[in-house]
């Protein structure tokens, strides 16, 4: 039936033949991986990819913060350090190893150190929420560790009003 | 099966924790301890009304609890309530793994409030850094 229509309009069994010729070639190139060693397919993305990287994108911001105002490392290091753990144990979960950080993309911190604090502390009111949301939706084994880090990101609230 | 009723047993140890630290604080540190306990009161009383609804049974409150250490005064008091939310909190992070929608909804909760007011509590006793990585897994 689709041949007809093409046929009607305008195409040849010609080209119809080249097309199914190009496409049984493009079928054998896609085969080829499975006799060479190139990388599979990549898999369907876990779930929890944007967590991982809001969680290092979080991190690079304390750092970012850090290092424009280092009156407040005390206060922030164990936060910053926090979110290194979340972003490894993410990692572990996705199971594939954890992406470097890139603290150049981040934008720069506040000059004030009262309206970084305040900037921070929004920032891991939103983080919560995504990790209580990833929690929620989460299988039984990946629950526990999710609720953790939800949890985690609330004190993180609290040492920073 | 879920580890509800192994909630029940902890938020009831909790309320009972929560009265021997209230005894030995005063002023804000006190008034802290009965809001703590009185949401403890709160939850057991959820789950209580939760477990009601279904086949498993409640786990009655012991009379008494053991304490992890003697508590004589302020300090040891304030570190038997930091106590007193770790482990709550472990219990109900473990909960998660065992529960789905509303059920883990309310122990996210649980573990939340509970990760919250031991980091308030390691705030006012002075603990640095007031925070722990993962609460609920130490």
């Amino acid at each position: 039936m689709p041949v007809r229509t093409w046929v009607n309009d305008g195409w040849t069994r010609r080209s119809l033949l080249t097309a199914a010729v190009a496409g049984l070639g493009l079928g054998a190139t896609a085969a080829c991986g499975i006799f060479d060693d190139e990388p599979p397919t990549p898999p369907d993305s876990d779930p929890l990819e944007p967590l991982l990287a809001g969680t290092i994108a979080l991190a690079d911001r304390y750092d970012a913060t850090i290092a424009a105002l280092p009156e407040l490392t005390t206060r922030l290091t164990p936060v910053r350090d926090a979110h290194r753990t979340h972003a490894t144990e993410l990692a572990r979960m996705i199971g594939k190893p954890l992406p470097s950080s890139s603290p150049a993309a981040t934008s720069s911190a506040p000059a004030d150190a009262a309206a970084a604090v305040a900037a921070l502390r929004t920032a891991e009111q939103q983080a919560q929420r995504a990790a209580a949301d990833a929690c929620l939706a989460a299988s039984a084994k990946r629950a526990p560790v999710l609720g953790s880090i939800a949890a985690s990101r609330a004190t993180h609230v609290e040492v920073l009003s | 099966m879920s580890d509800l009723p192994t909630a029940l047993t902890a938020e009831h140890a909790a309320i009972f924790g929560y009265g021997i630290a209230g005894a030995h604080l005063t002023g804000a540190a006190q008034d802290a301890a009965r809001a703590a306990e009185a949401a403890h009161r709160a939850r057991r009383d959820a789950l209580l009304l939760l477990l009601a609804g279904t086949p498993t049974s409640a786990p009655p409150a012991a009379p008494v609890y053991a304490l992890p250490f003697p508590v004589t005064d302020g300090p040891s008091a304030m570190r038997l309530a930091i106590h007193l939310e770790e482990r709550t909190a472990a219990v109900w992070q473990r909960t998660l793994g065992t529960t789905t929608g509303d059920q883990r909804r309310m122990s996210l909760d649980a573990l939340t409030d509970c990760a919250v007011r031991a980091t308030r509590w390691r705030k006012a006793a002075g603990v640095n850094p007031a925070t722990v990585p993962l609460p609920g897994t130490t």
